[in-house]
C-alpha cells in the first residue's frame, strides 16, 4: 500500500505531509537562491497551501483516523483546515507587496507561515493531548518568529519577544493541565478521557482548568489576552492579519474539539469556565477598544471580543452551538481579513498609516475602499443584513436554546457597545475633514478587500451551502 | 392584471431596492430622472397594492415563502394582511408625494443620486417591516431602516448638526434594535417558531411563560426607541437636521410609526396584562404630555413639529397601552390620520424654509400675504392636528377621549386620566395655534433676506393632496377611510371587531365636551402666554433637563472616560505586569476548583521523614529563593545559587536511587553553568542600585516582595498538586512494559538507555538532529556578534595583576597573567586523557549500567571546557584536531546508517540486535547495534557542545582586537568552524 509506513495509514495526514515537505523544498530553494527568490518562494507557497486545501477536500469522506487514534480527520477538521489554509494563503497574497520592499525581503516569511499552518492542521486534527501539544507548539514557534519578522523595528521585535515569553508560559500551563489529566485518567486520547472522566473528579477539573487556560491564551480571551494588543500593534500588518485569522481558527477548533469530545461528561465544569471567559472577553473587547487610537490595537480588542462571541456558541455545548462556532469562525475570518487588508492598503507616501484619525475623509479620497471598509465594519459590528449579524445570530440562538439567557443578554449588550467604536471609524471616514490623499492601492489588496466585503454583503442571499457544511462539521463532533 | 398575488408581494418589496441600486448610478445632477424613477417606483408599488386589495379585504392574507435558512427553520416569508396593507399603502403613497416634493426641495447642487437611492432603499426596508411574516426577518428590515435613517439624516454631512443628529439617531434606534432582536429571540424560544402567525396564535402561552417579562421589556425597548417615546424621545428633535422631505417621510409618517406598528402587531400576543398596561401606557402618557408641553416652547418650526410628533405618537402608544379592542381601533385610526396631517405640515414648513430661508418662529410673520394657498393648506392641517371638528384629527381624538374615560384598572391614575389628557390636548391646540399665528399672521416679516412667494405648483401639490385627505376623512369618514380601517382592524382583531362609529356627530357626549374644553383652553393658553413664548429659551424647568445632553454626557463617560480608565487600570504594555497577571490568573484558575471541590491527597505509601534529606532540601530551597532574590542585581551570585539548587536535585536523584538521572543531571548542570558563565561575561556583573529614584527604592523592594509572594504561592500550589497526584495510585502506564522488556527485547539492563537507543530510538534520532541544529544556530547567531564596547574592559583581576606588574621594576606587564595558570594548566593537561577515558567508559557500559552516549558526550565536552579554562581560547582552538562540525556530521551519519542498516535485514528502520563480545582482560562487552547508535549520539553531543563553547568563548578573542586589525583580518572563526 502506498500511503502506509510503519504500520500506520498515511492517507489522512497526506495534506500535512505535502505541506511540510513543500516547506522544506522551499527552504532549500530559498537557501540556494538567497533573498532574491523571496517572490518565487512566496508564490510557490501560496500554490502549496491551496493545493493542500484541495487534497484535504479530496480525502475520502467520513471519519479517518491514524497513528493509533491520535490523529483524526472528520468533517469538522476538514472544514476548518481548509479554512485555515485559505487564511494562510490569503496572508501570503497580502504580504507579497509588503515583502517587495528591499529591506523587508525575506523568503523565510512564507516558509514560516507554511510551517505554522502545518501546526494548525495538526492541531485541528488532534485527537489526543500529545498531538494537540505538537500542533500547538509547531504553530506557535513559527508565529513567535513571524511576529518579530520586521527585525529593524523595535516594536516588532518587542512584540515577538513578548509573545514568546507569555506564550511559553501559557504552553507550560497547558502541559501542566495535560499531565494532570493524564495522571488522573491514565490516558491522553480524547476518547479515553471522555470515557474516564464521566464525573467531575477534582483532578480532572484541575487538569481541565489549566488546559483551558493554555488554550484561552492561544485564542486570546480574557484573562489571557494581554499580549494581543501589543503583538497586533507591533507585528507587521500582514502578520497581524495572519494572527487574527488562521491561528485563531485552529485554536478555537481545538478548544471546541477538546471540550466537546474529551470533556463531554463534565459539561457543567467547563461550561462555567467558558461562560465566564466569554462574558469577560466580550466586555473587555467592547470597552477596551473604545479608547484606542491605533487601528491595529482596536482590531486586537475587537478580536478579543469576537472570540468571546464565538465562545458563547461553544458554551451552549450543543450541535447548534458548535455549528455557530464554526460559522462564526468563517465569517469572522473573512471580515477581519478584509479589515486588515484595508489597513494594509492605507499608506501615504509609502508610510503605513495606522492611526484611526488617518482614516478621516477616506470616503472622498477613495470612495470605493471607504465603502467596502464601512461594510466590513458594519459587519463586524453585527448589523444586519451583513454576514456578521448572522454569525452572532447563530451563536446567540444556540445559547438561548441551551438556556443561557444571561449570557446572551450580556452578549447583545456588549455587541451594542462594540458597535460604537466601529461606527466611530465609519464616522471618521464619512464625516470628518479629509486629510491628504492616500497612495494608490495595489490590485491584489483591492481584490481581497472587494471579495471579503462582497462576501459579507451577500452572505444572506444564499447562506445555504455554508450553513449546511457547518452543520455537517458540527455534527461530526457528536 | 394576471399577476398572481404572491408575485405582487415580491415585486413590491424588491422594486424599491432595485430602484435604489439604479438611482445610485445616475448622474449627480439628474434631478428629474431620479425623481421620475423614484416616483414611478412608488406609484407602481401603490398600484400593485391597490390591485391586491380585493384579496385581503375580508380578512384574507397573502403569503409567500422562499426557503432561506432551512437548517434553522427560517424561511423568507412575506405576509400581507389588512393592517400590513394599510401601512404599505401609506408608505408607498406618502413616498410618492415626498419624492415629488423633494424634486423641488433639493437644490441643483445637492448630490441627488445619494438622496433618492437612500430614500428608495428606506422605502423598501419599511415595506419589508410591514410585510414580514417572520420576526427575524422583521428585525432585519428594522435595522435597515435605522441604517438608512442614519444615512438620510446625515445627508448634509458638512454640518456638525447633521452628523451629531445622525449619530445619535443611529445609536439610539440601533441599540433599541438589538434589544428588540434579543426580545424576539426569547419570544421565538417561548413559541418555538419565529413565524408571525404562530406567535400571534400563542398569546396565552407567551403571557404565562416565565420569560414573558424580559421578552416584553426588550421588545418594548425596541419599539419605544424607534417611535421616539419617553425616555428615548430626544433623538427625534436632533434628527430634524435632515432635509425636510426626509423629516416628513421618515420622522413623522413612516419610520417612527414602525414602533407603534410593532406594538399593534404584537398586541394580540403580548397585550392583555398589567405589565403591558403600565409599561406601554405610561410611556405613551408621558410622551404625550411632555411632547405637547415642550412643543409649545419651540422656536424652530421643525422642532415644534418634532415634539408634536413625539406627543402624537405618545397618544397612539397610550391607546395601545389601554389594552382594549376599541383602543386599538382608535390607535390605528390616529396612526393613519397623523401620517397625513403631519407629513403635510412638514412639507409646508419645508416650503416656508425654502422660500424665506429661516425656520425661526420669531423671525417669521404675516406670510399669509405672500403665500395664501400654502397658508390655507397649513392652517387646515394644523387644525387637524389640533383636533378641530370636521377634520380627521378630530375623529380619532374623540375616540381617544372616549377610551380614556373608560375604566381600566381603576387606579388613581386611571381615574385622573381624562383630566390629564384634556390638559395635554390644550397644549396641542396651543402649539398648533402658535405655529399658524406666528408664521402666517401678524405684520409682514422684516428681517428676511428675500421676498417669499408661492412655491411651484408641483411642490405644493403633495401638501394639497394630503390636506384634501384630511378634509375628506374628516367630513365623510364612512365613505373614505371606513372600509380601509375595517380591513386593517380585521387583521389585528380578527372577527371580534367591536362596534365603533365613524360619525362626525355623536351628540353631546363627554368626549365632545373634552374636545371643547381642550380647544378653548388651548386658545386661552396661547393668548395668555403669547409674548412669553416668543422670548422663552425653552420650557420652564424642563429646559434644564435636556435628553440629548444627558445622552451625550453618558456617552462620553461610558465610551471615553470609562474606557480610558479601564485601560489605565487593566491595560499595560509592559511585559512584567503582563506576566504577573498571567501568573495571578493561573493561580486563581487553580484555586477556583480547589475552593469548589477541596483538595484531597491520595493514600499511597509515603517515604518516611529523614532529617538529612530534609536539610538537603532546605538548602535547595534556600538556593532557589536566593537565586530569585539576586537574579536582578547580582547575576553571578544568582547563577551560583541556581547551580546549588541543581546540585540538590542531583543529590535527590541519588538518594531516591536513580543514579542514571543523577549522573546526567550533574553533567548537564556543570556544562550549562559554564556556558552561562561565559555568556555572563558580557553583562554587568552586579547592579548595586537602580540609577534614579524612579521608581523609588521602597516601591521597588515592595514590588519584589510581592512578586516573591506570588511566586511562592504559585510554587506551593504546584507542589500541592504534584503531591496530590503522586500520592495516588499510578495509572497503568507504559513504564511496566519497559521494565519487563528492556532486556528481553533491547538487550540492556539500563532501562533509560534502552529506551533512548532502542525503543524510542527514532525520537532520539530526532532529538540529536535538533541538538545539532541548535548548536549550528547558536554558532551562526554569535558568529558576527561583537560585544558592546563598555563590556570589553579588562577583568578586574587582570587589571590588578597588571598594576602589580607595572609597580615592580623587574616585571613586564602581563608576566603575572602568563604564569597565573601554570599549575592548573598542568593539572588539566594530565586530567584530559583521564576524562576522555571516563567518557568512553561511560559510553561503553551505558547499555547495562548508568551511562550512555549522551552523558559520555557531555563528559567529553567537560574535558574540552577545562582546556579552554586552563589554556585559553587561542591555544585550544589551534590544537583542536577534529572539528566540532565533523563530530556532529559523523554522529548523525552513524545513527542514520545504523538505522538504515536494519533495512538490509528487512527489518523496520532502527531495529536493533545485540550479542556479547568476549575481549581478553576486559571481559564480556555487550555488543548491540544500539551501541553503534550510542556512539553516534556521543559524537553529536560532543560536537554540538564544543561548537557552542567555541561560539561563546571566541568572543574573548575577538573583543580584544583593536579596531584597525578588525578590518584586515579574515573571520577568525573560519579556521575553527
Amino acid at each position: 500500500m502506498m500511503f502506509e509506513a510503519a504500520g500506520y495509514q498515511l492517507l489522512p495526514v497526506l495534506p500535512e505531509i505535502v505541506l511540510a515537505v513543500g516547506a522544506m523544498v522551499l527552504l532549500l530553494i530559498g537557501a540556494w537562491c538567497g533573498q532574491r527568490a523571496a517572490g518565487l518562494v512566496t508564490g510557490l507557497a501560496i500554490c502549496f497551501l491551496i493545493g493542500t486545501g484541495v487534497i484535504e477536500y479530496l480525502l475520502p469522506h467520513g471519519r479517518l483516523m491514524t497513528f493509533g487514534g491520535s490523529f483524526i480527520v472528520d468533517e469538522f477538521a476538514r472544514f476548518l483546515k481548509i479554512l485555515a489554509l485559505l487564511g494562510s494563503a490569503a496572508t501570503l497574497v497580502l504580504s507579497r507587496e509588503f515583502l517587495e520592499d528591499q529591506s523587508r525581503r525575506m523568503f523565510e516569511f512564507a516558509i514560516l507561515v507554511m510551517l505554522s499552518t502545518v501546526g494548525m492542521m495538526v492541531l485541528i486534527s488532534a485527537a489526543d493531548l500529545i498531538m494537540l501539544y505538537l500542533g500547538l507548539e509547531l504553530m506557535s514557534l513559527a508565529l513567535y518568529v513571524v511576529a518579530a519578522s520586521n527585525r529593524d523595528n523595535v516594536k516588532s521585535t518587542e512584540a515577538g519577544l513578548k509573545y514568546f515569553v507569555l506564550g511559553a508560559l501559557a504552553s507550560g500551563m497547558l502541559l501542566y493541565g495535560a499531565s494532570l489529566i493524564y495522571g488522573f485518567t491514565g490516558t491522553v486520547s480524547f476518547a479515553g478521557i471522555a470515557a474516564a472522566a464521566k464525573t467531575g473528579s477534582i483532578g480532572v477539573v484541575f487538569g481541565l482548568v489549566f488546559l483551558l487556560a493554555g488554550l484561552c491564551f492561544k485564542v486570546s480571551v480574557v484573562p489571557f489576552h494581554m499580549w494581543t494588543p501589543d503583538v497586533y500593534e507591533g507585528a507587521p500588518t500582514p502578520v497581524t492579519a495572519f494572527f487574527a485569522s488562521a491561528p485563531k481558527i485552529a485554536a478555537m477548533a481545538v478548544f471546541t474539539r477538546v471540550v466537546l469530545t474529551a470533556f463531554s461528561g463534565v459539561v457543567a465544569e467547563w461550561q462555567q469556565i467558558v461562560v465566564f471567559v466569554a462574558i469577560a472577553s466580550m466586555a473587555l473587547g467592547s470597552f477596551g477598544a473604545i479608547g484606542q487610537r491605533n487601528i491595529k490595537r482596536l482590531m486586537a480588542y475587537s478580536s478579543i471580543g469576537h472570540m468571546g462571541f464565538a465562545l458563547v456558541g461553544l458554551a451552549a455545548g450543543t450541535v447548534e452551538g458548535a455549528q455557530g462556532v464554526v460559522l462564526y469562525l468563517v465569517i469572522y475570518t473573512v471580515m477581519t481579513f478584509g479589515a486588515f487588508t484595508v489597513i494594509l492598503a492605507m499608506s501615504r507616501n509609502g508610510q503605513a498609516l495606522e492611526q484611526i484619525s488617518d482614516f478621516a475623509g477616506l470616503s472622498r479620497t477613495n470612495p470605493l475602499l471607504a465603502f467596502f471598509f464601512a461594510m466590513l465594519l458594519f459587519s463586524l459590528a453585527g448589523i444586519p443584513p451583513l454576514a456578521g449579524f448572522f454569525a452572532k445570530f447563530y451563536v446567540f440562538s444556540a445559547a438561548i436554546k441551551a438556556g443561557l439567557f444571561a449570557l446572551s443578554v450580556i452578549g447583545v449588550i456588549t455587541s451594542v457597545v462594540g458597535a460604537f467604536y466601529y461606527l466611530n471609524v465609519i464616522k471618521m471616514m464619512y464625516f470628518d475633514e479629509q486629510a491628504e490623499a492616500t497612495d494608490a492601492v495595489h490590485i491584489e489588496l483591492r481584490s481581497v478587500v472587494a471579495a471579503t466585503a462582497l462576501f459579507n454583503m451577500l452572505f444572506f442571499v444564499y447562506p445555504g451551502p455554508l450553513v449546511s457544511a457547518a452543520t455537517a462539521a458540527a455534527k461530526s463532533l457528536f | 392584471m394576471t399577476m398572481p398575488y404572491e408575485t405582487i408581494l415580491i415585486v413590491v418589496l424588491v422594486l424599491p431596492f432595485a430602484g435604489s441600486c439604479l438611482a445610485a448610478f445616475l448622474q449627480s445632477n439628474a434631478r428629474n430622472a431620479e425623481a421620475w424613477l423614484a416616483g414611478a417606483i412608488s406609484l407602481i408599488c401603490l398600484m400593485l397594492l391597490v390591485v391586491s386589495y380585493p384579496h385581503i379585504v375580508n380578512g384574507g392574507v397573502i403569503r409567500h415563502t422562499v426557503e432561506w435558512v432551512p437548517e434553522l427553520g427560517l424561511n423568507f416569508y412575506l405576509r400581507m394582511d389588512g393592517f400590513a396593507w394599510v401601512l404599505a399603502a401609506l408608505i408607498a403613497s406618502i413616498g410618492f408625494l415626498v419624492v415629488l416634493y423633494a424634486r423641488y426641495y433639493l437644490s441643483p447642487q445637492d448630490p441627488v443620486p445619494r438622496f433618492f437611492s437612500f430614500l428608495l432603499a428606506f422605502m423598501g426596508a419599511m415595506l419589508g417591516i410591514v410585510l414580514s411574516g417572520n420576526l427575524i426577518q422583521l428585525v432585519f428590515f428594522w435595522e435597515l431602516t435605522s441604517l438608512f435613517s442614519f444615512l438620510l439624516i446625515g445627508y448634509w454631512y458638512q454640518t456638525a448638526q447633521a452628523r451629531d443628529g445622525a449619530r445619535m439617531a443611529l445609536i439610539v434606534t440601533s441599540a433599541g434594535g438589538f434589544c428588540l432582536f434579543a426580545g424576539i429571540l426569547i419570544l421565538g424560544h417561548i413559541v418555538g417558531s419565529y413565524d408571525l402567525d404562530r406567535v400571534l396564535a400563542s398569546g396565552d402561552k407567551i403571557r404565562a411563560h416565565s420569560f414573558y417579562i424580559p421578552a416584553l421589556v426588550l421588545i418594548l425597548l425596541g419599539a419605544l426607541t424607534k417611535s421616539a417615546q419617553f425616555p428615548f424621545h430626544f433623538w427625534l428633535p436632533q434628527a430634524m437636521a435632515a432635509p425636510t422631505p426626509v423629516s416628513a417621510y421618515l420622522h413623522s409618517a413612516t419610520m417612527v410609526k414602525g414602533g407603534v406598528f410593532l406594538l399593534v402587531r404584537l398586541w394580540p400576543a403580548l397585550g392583555g396584562t398589567n405589565e403591558w398596561l403600565w409599561l406601554v401606557g405610561s410611556a405613551g402618557l408621558i410622551s404625550f404630555i411632555l411632547g405637547a408641553f415642550i412643543a409649545l416652547f419651540q422656536q424652530d418650526m421643525k422642532g415644534l413639529l418634532a415634539y408634536s410628533t413625539i406627543s402624537h405618537l405618545g397618544l397612539i402608544t397610550l391607546l395601545i397601552g389601554l389594552d382594549s379592542p376599541l383602543a386599538q381601533v382608535a390607535a390605528i385610526f390616529h396612526l393613519m390620520n397623523h401620517a397625513t396631517f403631519k407629513a403635510s405640515l412638514f412639507m409646508a414648513a419645508g416650503i416656508i424654509d425654502h422660500e424665506t430661508g429661516t425656520r425661526d418662529l420669531r423671525r417669521l410673520s404675516g406670510l399669509r400675504r405672500f403665500m395664501p394657498i400654502t397658508a390655507t393648506l397649513a392652517m387646515v392641517a394644523a387644525a387637524a392636528m389640533a383636533g378641530v371638528p370636521l377634520l380627521n384629527g378630530f375623529l380619532s381624538k374623540e375616540m381617544f377621549f372616549a377610551q380614556t374615560i373608560e375604566t381600566h384598572d381603576n387606579s388613581l391614575l386611571d381615574q385622573a386620566l381624562p383630566y390629564i389628557v384634556t390638559m395635554a390636548s390644550m397644549f396641542t391646540v396651543a402649539y398648533s395655534l402658535r405655529f399658524i399665528a406666528e408664521v402666517f399672521f401678524g405684520p409682514p416679516p422684516r428681517e428676511l433676506s428675500r421676498t417669499p412667494h408661492e412655491p411651484p405648483f408641483l411642490m405644493r401639490f403633495p401638501v394639497g393632496l394630503l390636506v384634501l385627505a384630511c378634509l375628506l376623512v374628516g367630513i365623510v369618514p364612512g365613505l373614505t377611510i371606513g372600509p380601509l380601517l375595517r380591513t386593517a382592524l380585521h387583521a389585528v382583531l380578527g372577527d371580534a371587531i367591536p362596534t365603533y362609529s365613524l360619525a362626525i356627530w355623536h351628540g353631546l357626549t363627554p368626549e365632545f365636551l373634552m374636545s371643547l374644553v381642550a380647544i378653548s383652553g388651548g386658545v386661552a393658553i396661547y393668548l395668555t402666554f403669547r409674548s412669553y413664548l416668543l422670548v422663552a429659551e425653552g420650557p420652564p424647568l424642563l429646559r434644564y433637563i435636556q435628553g440629548q445632553r444627558i445622552f451625550d454626557r453618558v456617552l462620553v463617560a461610558v465610551s471615553w472616560q470609562f474606557a480610558r480608565r479601564l485601560e489605565e487600570l487593566l491595560g499595560t504594555r509592559r511585559l512584567q505586569p503582563q506576566l504577573q497577571l498571567l501568573f495571578c490568573a493561573a493561580l486563581l484558575v487553580g484555586l477556583a476548583p480547589m475552593f469548589a471541590h477541596g483538595i484531597e491527597f491520595g493514600g499511597e505509601a509515603r517515604t518516611s521523614f529523614n532529617v538529612a534529606f530534609a536539610l538537603i532540601w532546605a538548602i535547595g530551597c534556600a538556593c532557589a529563593l536566593a537565586a530569585a532574590y539576586q537574579g536582578k542585581f547580582h547575576r553571578f551570585a544568582a547563577l551560583i545559587f541556581v547551580g546549588g539548587a541543581g546540585l540538590v536535585t542531583c543529590v535527590s536523584f541519588v538518594w531516591l536511587a536513580a543514579p542514571d538521572l543523577a549522573l546526567t543531571q550533574l553533567v548537564v548542570e556543570t556544562v550549562t553553568t559554564v556556558l552561562l558563565l561565559l555568556g555572563l561575561r558580557w553583562l554587568p556583573k552586579r547592579i548595586e542600585k537602580f540609577p534614579a529614584a524612579d521608581p523609588p527604592e521602597r516601591d521597588s523592594s515592595w514590588r519584589r516582595f510581592r512578586d516573591i509572594g506570588i511566586a511562592t504561592a504559585f510554587g506551593a500550589g504546584l507542589g500541592a498538586l504534584a503531591y496530590a497526584v503522586m500520592t495516588r495510585a499510578e495509572p497503568d502506564s507504559i513504564a511496566r512494559f519497559f521494565v519487563e522488556n528492556a532486556y528481553a527485547l533491547g538487550g540492556g539492563t539500563n532501562i533509560v538507555n534502552v529506551i533512548l537507543v532502542d525503543f524510542r530510538a527514532f525520537d532520539t534520532f530526532g532529538e540529536i538532529t535538533v541538538l545539532g541544529i541548535v548548536a549550528l544556530t547558536v554558532y551562526a547567531l554569535l558568529r558576527r556578534f561583537r560585544p558592546a564596547a563598555e563590556s570589553i574592559s579588562v577583568p578586574e583581576q587582570q587589571h590588578s595583576q597588571d598594576l602589580y606588574d607595572e609597580a615592580q621594576p623587574t616585571r613586564e606587564k602581563g608576566d603575572t597573567l602568563r604564569s597565573a595558570m601554570t599549575i592548573p594548566r598542568l593539572m588539566m593537561a594530565l586530567l584530559f586523557p583521564v576524562i576522555c577515558t571516563t567518557a568512553i567508559f561511560l559510553l561503553l557500559r551505558g547499555h547495562d549500567l548508568p551511562g550512555g552516549g549522551f552523558v559520555a558526550g557531555i563528559t567529553m565536552a567537560v574535558a574540552f571546557i577545562l582546556q579552554y579554562v586552563a589554556r585559553g581560547t587561542t591555544w585550544t582552538e589551534e590544537h583542536l584536531r577534529i572539528l566540532p562540525v565533523h563530530w556532529m556530521g559523523a554522529g548523525l551519519l552513524i545513527t542514520a546508517c545504523v538505522g538504515a542498516a536494519a533495512w538490509l535485514f528487512e527489518r523496520p528502520f532502527l531495529s536493533s540486535s545485540f550479542s556479547y563480545l568476549e575481549v581478553p582482560w576486559i571481559g564480556s562487552i555487550p555488543l548491540a547495534s544500539a551501541l553503534l547508535f550510542d556512539i553516534g549520539v556521543f559524537a553529536l553531543v560532543v560536537g554540538a557542545t564544543v561548537l557552542m563553547l567555541i561560539a561563546i568563548a571566541h568572543q574573548t578573542v575577538r573583543s580584544h582586537r583593536t579596531p584597525s586589525s578588525r578590518a584586515s583580518a579574515a573571520s577568525p572563526t573560519a579556521e575553527v568552524g
